[in-house]
């Protein structure tokens, strides 16, 4: 079987920090990662073609340096590599990503078919989990969100059963190949690359497509393809003013003091607590 | 204003500002600018200082001094005859045949959104034997409900209901449509958005509306809660947007709303479906509450990572009326359920009274809880972030001031709660 799965170059966001005297996030120093649920979505492809034969081949968007995302990726045992980067693919929303990202998978379907696209469940600078349904649903595939755990892929019948997470309750569902999966982080734990594999990922030699080679007009990408536009940015600050009971005395004292506090100006607020039944 | 060695004068860009968006590489017509370790950087050598760049930055990065006048108006976009859009709709969610709470939330929210553009509220219900979870919705705002009602869509299936939904997009001509951010919602939202080619925001913690423009201000936390943006789709409907459950305030039902229902036939999708094999509801936890739902919760944070703590703080919920909950390394220590995380990766929560027992507040957890009425923060570290957000923090070991804490509240709400009564 064929499998494609996307990849995202994110920067850490756990790295972020918030600088208190100018209220602006301190971006220096933060490095880029492989989206984390992008490389559980690779390992599960690849223990895919590890079980029923096949390839794995990763297409990631993203500026020149993101290959080095793809290099970490191909390293967990992917075959084949393909970067987007061009210049009309910047500033692109979550639709105009999806339909990059469909493009290309239709022309490396066009010579070697594809039979499941992996994508992780969303990347962690965003967090929106929209680009997997739009890029399914531009291709008129199956899909399958936040899937736990692959159970089952049926070469011959071409269908594949998986088990996904939902609000309220598991769900074990089947459906026919072509499918996207968004996968979560307990689906599988990526894998340490082993020396000769790592080497193997420094030298695999990794296409690179422009809008040319996806035969896709440019006022559908990027910016030009985007719907939503960022209208205003800021660092959430809150306003609250608060007090704080520095605890110089006791304990006690500091517990003292707030509640006297509390109670004085938060009656209302705990008026509605506790005095339920009345109003 | 930077100068290069041709005497140039060229544009400049400050790294810390910078939010990696990408639009000025995109913009510039020379390709000076690059992407550093995330952050845009300008080759004074390559720049034509042609001021492009400045135009489009969102956050003001750009140093770029030359007087000129900043556009306003998207790039490239074909505006489309928006003003047959009219009317806020709101998916509803079904859950084992009853509403999602979250879809109630949202027409709370609708209903203020529709009364800003003057317009009106629909609910867009998909399922089997809705009539009266219609009327239902009726009760809680919406002046119009279309219903399909089919058999096949008893369960969720992204395509059929993403094909259905758009239609009804397309009949209806909603200018806004909201959907709950639940796992369901999330999928839906987007394989409309994709068929509808229009602009979707996901998980936004605040909607207004911007009456010049008569535009949906989406405003959502992202890179990873560090910021907050305001999203705006300008020259496509609907204006799609996903919030999270618990966000919005849950409003009063009203019996005496009128509102019609309309039914609408289903064309049963040709090609064959994905089939669901099995099903385990999630089983009640044993005296489990909602931490969503609770008006009091306690959060045990890392600094409260003991299994001895837990029956003190749970004293501590009760006695206020409320519930437990924790953040992320008391799931990972295995003291509680990942059903009682707050944060990014949990549930979003906003309680009337949040009391943070030793969490230190990373912002994923920050975004998880900042929209709580009161915050309380008890915490043996006073530059902890979460005392930085408070509005009451309390400095100290928890193990010595919890127990004071549950003492003192004893006595205090038995004597609020007398004076109250003889008033």
């Amino acid at each position: 079987m064929h499998i494609v799965c996307c990849i995202k170059q994110v920067p850490d966001t756990a790295q972020v920090k918030i600088d208190p005297e100018t209220n602006t996030l301190v971006r220096s120093g933060v490095e880029s990662i492989s989206n984390p649920y992008d490389l559980v979505a690779t390992e599960a492809g690849v223990q895919l073609i590890e079980k029923y034969g096949g390839k794995v081949t990763l297409i990631s968007m993203g500026p020149p340096q993101a290959e080095s995302a793809l290099r970490e990726c191909i390293s967990l045992g992917a075959n084949e590599a393909v970067l987007l980067s061009d210049r009309a693919f910047a500033g692109a929303d979550t639709l105009a990503t999806s339909y990059t990202l469909a493009r290309a998978i239709s022309k490396i379907s066009a010579t070697d078919p594809v039979d499941l696209v992996i994508c992780g469940k969303q990347a962690i600078d965003g967090d929106t989990g929209q680009t997997g349904p739009g890029i399914a649903t531009r291709l008129g595939y199956n899909q399958f969100v936040y899937v736990s755990k692959i159970i089952e892929v049926d070469v011959e019948n071409k269908t594949i059963t998986v088990k996904r997470q939902l609000e309220s309750g598991r769900q074990t569902i089947e459906g026919k190949l072509p499918a996207l999966l968004t996968v979560e982080l307990e689906l599988a734990a990526p894998r340490y690359a082993t020396l000769p594999e790592y080497v193997r990922a420094l030298r695999q030699d990794i296409r690179v497509w422009g809008a040319g080679q996806i035969e896709a007009p440019v006022e559908r990408l990027g910016l030009k393809g985007s719907p939503t536009w960022v209208k205003e940015i800021f660092v959430t600050k809150p306003q609250r003013g608060g007090v704080i009971f520095d605890g110089t005395g006791s304990s006690e004292q500091v517990v003292d003091n707030f509640l006297a506090t509390l109670f004085g100006k938060e009656a209302e607020l705990l008026g509605e607590l506790f005095d339920k039944g009345k109003g | 204003m930077p100068k290069n060695s041709k005497g140039r004068d060229v544009s400049e860009i400050i790294p810390d500002k910078c939010i990696g968006c990408q639009l000025c590489v995109a913009e510039c017509p020379v390709g000076a600018i690059e992407m550093h370790g995330g952050v845009a950087k300008v080759d004074p050598e390559v720049c034509i200082g042609c001021g492009k760049c400045f135009d489009v930055c969102p956050v003001e990065a750009v140093i770029f001094e030359k007087p000129r006048k900043k556009k306003l108006t998207g790039i490239g976009q074909k505006p489309r005859p928006l003003e047959e859009y009219q009317g806020v709709a709101v998916f509803i969610e079904v859950r084992e045949s009853k509403g999602a709470e979250v879809s109630w939330e949202l027409l709370g929210k609708a209903r203020e959104l529709a009364g800003k553009l003057n317009t009106q509220v629909f609910g867009f219900l998909l399922g089997s034997g809705m009539e009266p979870l219609a009327k239902e919705a009726v009760t809680y705002g919406c002046d119009i409900v279309y219903a399909v009602d089919n058999p096949l869509l008893q369960t969720y299936l992204s395509r059929a209901y993403g094909k259905v939904m758009a239609n009804l997009c397309e009949q209806v001509k909603p200018e806004i449509l909201l959907l709950g951010a639940t796992p369901q919602g999330r999928d839906l939202a987007s394989v409309i958005a994709t068929q509808l080619e229009t602009g979707l925001t996901a998980d936004c913690t605040g909607l207004d509306i911007d009456p010049q423009e008569r535009l949906l201000l989406m405003t959502r936390p992202t890179f990873g809660g560090n910021i907050m943006a305001t999203i705006v789709c300008r020259s496509h409907r609907p204006q799609m947007s996903t919030v999270r459950p618990g966000v919005m305030k849950m409003p009063k039902r009203d019996p005496q709303h009128q509102g019609e229902i309309r039914n609408l036939d289903f064309e049963a999708p040709r090609e064959a479906l994905p089939r669901v094999i099995d099903f385990v509801p999630i089983a009640p936890e044993v005296g489990g509450e909602d931490i969503g739902r609770a008006p009091v919760l306690v959060v045990a944070g890392k600094g409260a990572c003991d299994a001895g703590a837990m029956p003190m703080l749970e004293e501590l919920a009760k006695l206020m009326g409320g519930t437990i909950g924790c953040s992320r390394p008391v799931v990972q220590a295995g003291l509680l359920p990942y059903t009682r995380q707050v944060g990014q990766t949990g549930r979003t929560v906003s309680p009337k009274i949040y009391i943070g027992v030793a969490v230190s507040g990373a912002v994923q957890h920050l975004v998880g809880m900042q929209t709580s009425e009161k915050i309380i923060a008890i915490n043996t570290d006073r530059h902890a972030p979460l005392v930085q957000i408070a509005d009451y923090a309390l400095i100290g070991d928890y193990r010595e001031i919890v127990p004071k804490l549950i003492k003192g509240l004893e006595t205090r709400i038995q004597t609020f709660k007398s004076k109250r009564n003889s008033k």
